[in-house]
């Protein structure tokens, strides 16, 4: 078997002009409704926080972006992927990515076809959720998603929610956030690569996916229950109120609960990592208690908490996490932060508890695709 | 700090904001009402739905400050502190006004409280910010201690200015204690933010000319207070400029009759509804318990008071004199 | 004590008693310093012809040079103008004014109109004006007439050194808006000067010489071409009286009219394009108020409507000459009543 004998569209004689302003129609080859759909989730409003002021952050600029994702739909064409189906915004991303798949068409180059989600863009958050959900709809093989680690906490939260994790669409992340713990930093044609692989059934769920954890939070109160995840840590603070979100003072830290905690990881979750390392597909999380009150300080850690920001973090204690097992959070009132912002806030009387999930969404696991492929020759041409 | 107040600022604090956001509504929307039964001469344009940025961002400032505003004006200055009374008397264009009746709506300014102007040019406040930050480090040097800042706003259509981006970088060359907000509501006049910039992220302009930019929910005010909080320490300790949109949502059109057939079917009921940053800042305070219904009422009632007396006032004041056409245009000529 | 200096260094000194005087007085521009950020010299060049050169030893922290930027930075010395400095900006030639004018004629002069009276915007703008360099159209124009057409500024533009030490002293302690206009071709030209600070009033007209049968009214370079006619003139017994405006705006139109009155003839030279100048305004000023003191019409002397030329030979024909202005003097003297 080779990709010419898959029908790999190299073919761009079908591509039709557009002339509609300011948004044109896009440059598209020939679509059957039935084609294998990729989603595409790329958050322009991630990388944009305070965090660039306070510690030098990066910042992703737009049309890095835009290539960023235009290298991906290059290369789902050439695994034969005709459809995608792409978050829309009003940051930029869109109007600037249309402009240049109209170049790519003036050019002939071939490029699927790329839809926008029929969605009012706000500018927040909800446009992820919203956009994940209507991808879920509209039957998306998988969902490559741009940003750092909140944006792909939104798109998880909204996947699984009322799915079960077998079947809940499988997410291919890029880093392009802020701080990025959970998705790798990956070129994205070879994730397009692999993603479309897998949307078009060359390789199977087996093969192509790997099973993630997250943590479960819930705030339990007289009036109910709110309930919110964390893909890697959910970090519980003094301060009482979510501002500008991002989380980045030591000062207030009451304790960090992990999925995975890596050495070599930016962000809360290197406090764990450079504590009691735990991979990514290992069973159980870890839960740090940080010591604000020196007298119950067993050591401080110096851990890089925030981009540019190593900061000494005093410990009290920390222990494994089994799955299924409810930590409860032993302070008054506060704020939750998940994966880096500050989300939840909770007063007197709110009860606060973190619970690791095992096998609770899935990811495409771009290597072991890419090893797979290449053991069965899948990119082998015809000669 | 109390126990029921889970915000960076101490209860007082939270009611002036209050009271702050609160005026600046009433202020526009009586106008939006007095404007359409043609009381008001000229061109108004209202800052509606815009407050949580002007007043999160003035609530950390000082009269030593300098901003310079744009024609949407209303808003800065009463959060900067001018006299509201004084304002509307200009707006008139009365005998008493900020501005003596010679500037109206687009110009109103009180150099007393470091507002520069509101400006009819777009774009034009950057460069004086450029001036006023200068002279904020210059006094900084001889007294020590923190330095004045200065901040420029200006909308996302202004800022395709040049004036604009030659301040960006004149403020990195000269490290200036300069902030750029870019109160970015989506639309240029009429025109869609992204039909008219290509580059349409004010983070990637800031980086572009070398200095750092962050977004931030311009409805949410203790998110615009929280960075506008680190922007303005960072140039007050010699950390240089930064610049700071604020993604916001205008209730009114570009200006008064201004019927706005370009948006969204829905969209303006849509954004009263659920992008209200004075109800989600009540609701904020009110559901954390940190003020009392009846501490807002009373604001309430009080602003109401002082808009009917700026209104009374203005419309009793009277023009200026006819000599006054020929008086102020210089120092000494 | 009176020494000869350039007019250069009339303005380099007058800049600098006023920086030593006042702690508010800086200074903006494009190169006036000169090799900022580079390896080698620092004042490399002390402005483009030379006139700030020495200045920054000796307030390094007062001089700023800026990008080439006019907009960010003639809106910078506006702007701390109005919060508390007495900048002064070189906009270094006049000509650029098409990229900044916004921020002259709509920020600085307006402010204290618009702002009813309240502010205060102690800006100075120096800038190069004339022909003569062979600079073309676009570094060569005078364009003194855009700038007086405009309420809340004021515009200078002497002749010798020792008015332009005196007026630019002046000027950057004036507490409005000054365009101060500087004609390169006068920069070398020497005169006495005293050493200490002083100051020539705004809007006092000088008259370097008395005659009774024409008035010629001049500014600037012309103001020495007019000197020139009248030493023409004097050759055949006319007696010409040489008006030196030195202020533009505000203008001095008494001592042009007292002078009218006394010659009844009136020669306006300028080098400003002829249309709507500074010559035409005080023609039209002259013939409204003393139109029963001429005895003949007024004669205009200006370089045709055209750009200026760069051919040498082309930008001679350009920039009236003393003979041209000798000749307007004949024909005013050789019409009318006597």
């Amino acid at each position: 078997m080779c990709l010419s004998s898959l029908g790999f569209p190299a073919n761009h004689s079908d591509l039709e002009a557009t002339h509609d302003m300011p948004s044109p129609p896009l440059p598209r080859t020939t679509a059957t409704p039935d084609a294998p759909l990729v989603g595409l989730i790329a958050n322009p409003v991630s990388a944009r926080d305070i965090r660039r002021i306070v510690a030098n952050a990066s910042n992703l600029q737009l049309a890095d972006r835009v290539n960023i994702v235009l290298r991906a739909l290059a290369t789902l064409a050439a695994t034969g992927v005709t459809r995608v189906l792409m978050m829309p915004d009003r940051a930029g991303i869109r109007a600037m990515l249309s402009r240049h798949l109209q170049r790519e068409h003036n050019l002939q180059h071939a490029f699927p076809q790329v839809e926008f989600l029929d969605l009012e863009p706000t500018s927040t958050v909800d446009d992820t959720f919203l956009a994940a959900r209507l991808l879920r709809e509209a039957g998306a093989a998988a969902i490559i998603v741009l940003g750092g680690d909140g944006t792909h906490r939104a798109v998880v939260r909204e996947l699984i929610a009322g799915a079960d994790s077998s079947t809940a669409i499988p997410i291919a992340g890029l880093s392009t956030g802020t701080n990025n713990a959970f998705p790798e930093l990956r070129e994205s044609s070879v994730v397009g690569l692999a993603v479309g692989l897998y949307a078009t059934g060359r390789l199977s769920a087996e093969q192509a996916l790997a099973p993630n954890k997250l943590l479960d939070v819930s705030i339990q109160s007289g009036d109910g229950i709110r309930r919110d995840i964390a893909l890697v840590d959910a970090a519980i603070s003094t301060d009482r109120y979510i501002g500008a979100r991002a989380l980045w003072k030591p000062e207030g830290l009451h304790s960090v609960f992990l999925t995975f905690a890596e050495p070599h990881a930016i962000g809360l979750s290197s406090i764990g990592g450079l504590l009691a390392p735990i991979a990514r597909d290992a069973p159980g999380g870890l839960a740090v208690r940080l010591a604000a009150d020196p007298a119950r300080r067993q050591f401080g850690l110096l851990a890089p908490i925030a981009p540019g920001m190593a900061r000494e973090i005093g410990i009290e204690q920390f222990e494994p996490m089994p799955a299924g097992r409810p930590f409860a959070v032993d302070l008054d009132a506060g704020v939750v932060a998940l994966d880096g912002e500050r989300e939840l806030t909770f007063k007197s009387g709110e009860r606060v508890t973190v619970t690791l999930r095992e096998n609770a969404f899935r990811t495409v696991d771009i290597a072991r695709c890419m090893r797979v492929a290449a053991t069965a020759g899948l990119f082998r041409l015809c000669s | 700090m109390p126990d029921n107040n889970p915000f960076p600022l101490p209860k007082d604090e939270l009611l002036d904001a209050y009271r702050r956001m609160r005026t600046i509504r009433e202020f526009e929307e009586r106008l939006h009402v007095d404007f359409a039964r043609g009381d008001i001469p000229g061109f108004v344009h209202l800052y509606a739905g815009e407050e949580a940025a002007a007043v999160g961002i003035m609530k950390h400032l000082w009269d030593g400050d300098h901003i310079a505003s744009t024609h949407r004006g209303h808003g800065h200055c009463i959060a900067k502190g001018v006299d509201v009374v004084a304002m509307m008397k200009e707006i008139y264009g009365k005998k008493g006004g900020a501005c003596e009746g010679k500037g109206g709506s687009m110009h109103i300014a009180d150099l007393s409280k470091g507002m520069m102007g509101a400006n009819g040019i777009l774009g034009a406040g950057a460069p004086l910010v450029c001036g006023a930050a200068l002279a904020a480090k210059y006094r900084a040097k001889q007294k020590g201690g923190p330095s004045d800042v200065a901040i420029s706003f200006v909308g996302d259509g202004a800022s395709n200015q040049g004036t604009f981006l030659e301040s960006l970088n004149l403020a990195a060359v000269w490290n200036l204690p300069a902030i750029f907000v870019v109160e970015n509501n989506g639309y240029a006049e009429s025109t869609a933010r992204d039909y008219g910039t290509a580059v349409d992220s004010y983070v990637d302009r800031a980086a572009g000319f070398g200095l750092p930019g962050i977004t931030v929910d311009g409805t949410d005010f203790f998110a615009v207070y929280e960075a506008a909080g680190e922007v303005i320490r960072r140039a007050r300790e010699g950390g240089g400029p930064s610049l700071l949109e604020c993604k916001m949502v205008r209730f009114h059109g570009h200006f008064e009759g201004d019927a706005q057939t370009y948006r969204a079917k829905g969209e303006l009921e849509d954004i009263r509804a659920n992008r209200d940053c004075l109800q989600r800042f009540t609701q904020a305070i009110l559901g954390a318990k940190a003020v009392s219904e009846a501490e807002l009422q009373a604001i309430d009632r009080d602003v109401l008071g002082l808009i009917e007396r700026a209104v009374a006032e203005a419309k009793a004041a009277p023009p200026p004199d006819a000599a006054d056409l020929t008086t102020d245009v210089y120092v000494r000529y | 004590m009176a020494r000869k200096i350039s007019m250069k260094m009339a303005i380099n000194e007058a800049i600098d008693q006023e920086m030593t005087r006042d702690p508010t007085v800086i200074m903006m521009g494009e190169d006036i310093v000169g090799g900022a950020g580079g390896e080698g010299e620092k004042d490399a060049w002390g402005g483009v012809l030379g006139v700030t050169k020495g200045l920054y030893a000796k307030h390094p922290d007062k001089l700023l040079d800026t990008p080439l930027s006019e907009s960010a930075y003639i809106g910078a010395a506006i702007g701390a103008a109005a919060s508390g400095m007495r900048p002064i900006a070189e906009l270094m030639f006049i000509d650029f004014m098409g990229v900044c004018f916004d921020q002259i004629f709509n920020q600085a002069a307006k402010f204290r109109y618009m702002f009813g009276g309240k502010a205060e915007t102690p800006v100075v703008i120096r800038a190069m004006v004339g022909a003569g360099f062979r600079a073309a159209a676009q570094h060569s124009q005078m364009l003194t007439p855009i700038f007086t057409h405009i309420p809340g500024l004021k515009v200078v533009c002497p002749s010798t050194p020792y008015d332009t030490k005196g007026l630019l002293i002046q000027s950057i302690r004036d507490n409005d808006p000054v365009i101060f206009c500087e004609h390169k071709n006068l920069y070398g030209f020497e005169g006495d000067v005293p050493e200490k600070s002083y100051t020539v009033p705004l809007g006092e007209a000088n008259v370097p010489r008395e005659g009774k049968d024409v008035t010629i009214v001049a500014y600037g370079l012309m103001a020495h071409r007019a000197l020139e006619a009248a030493d023409l003139l004097a050759k055949d017994g006319i007696e010409a009286e040489v008006i030196d405006l030195r202020t533009l705006s505000p203008l001095d139109m008494d001592t042009v009219l007292e002078s009218v009155e006394k010659t009844g003839r009136l020669v306006c030279v300028d080098e400003a394009n002829p249309r709507c100048n500074i010559a035409t305004d005080v023609s039209a000023q002259v013939a409204m108020n003393a139109f029963g003191a001429l005895k003949a019409q007024i004669e205009m002397v200006a370089p045709p409507h055209v750009p200026v030329p760069f051919s040498p030979v082309l930008e001679d024909l350009y920039i009236p000459s003393g003979a041209q202005i000798a000749d307007a003097a004949r024909r005013t003297l050789a019409k009318g009543k006597t």
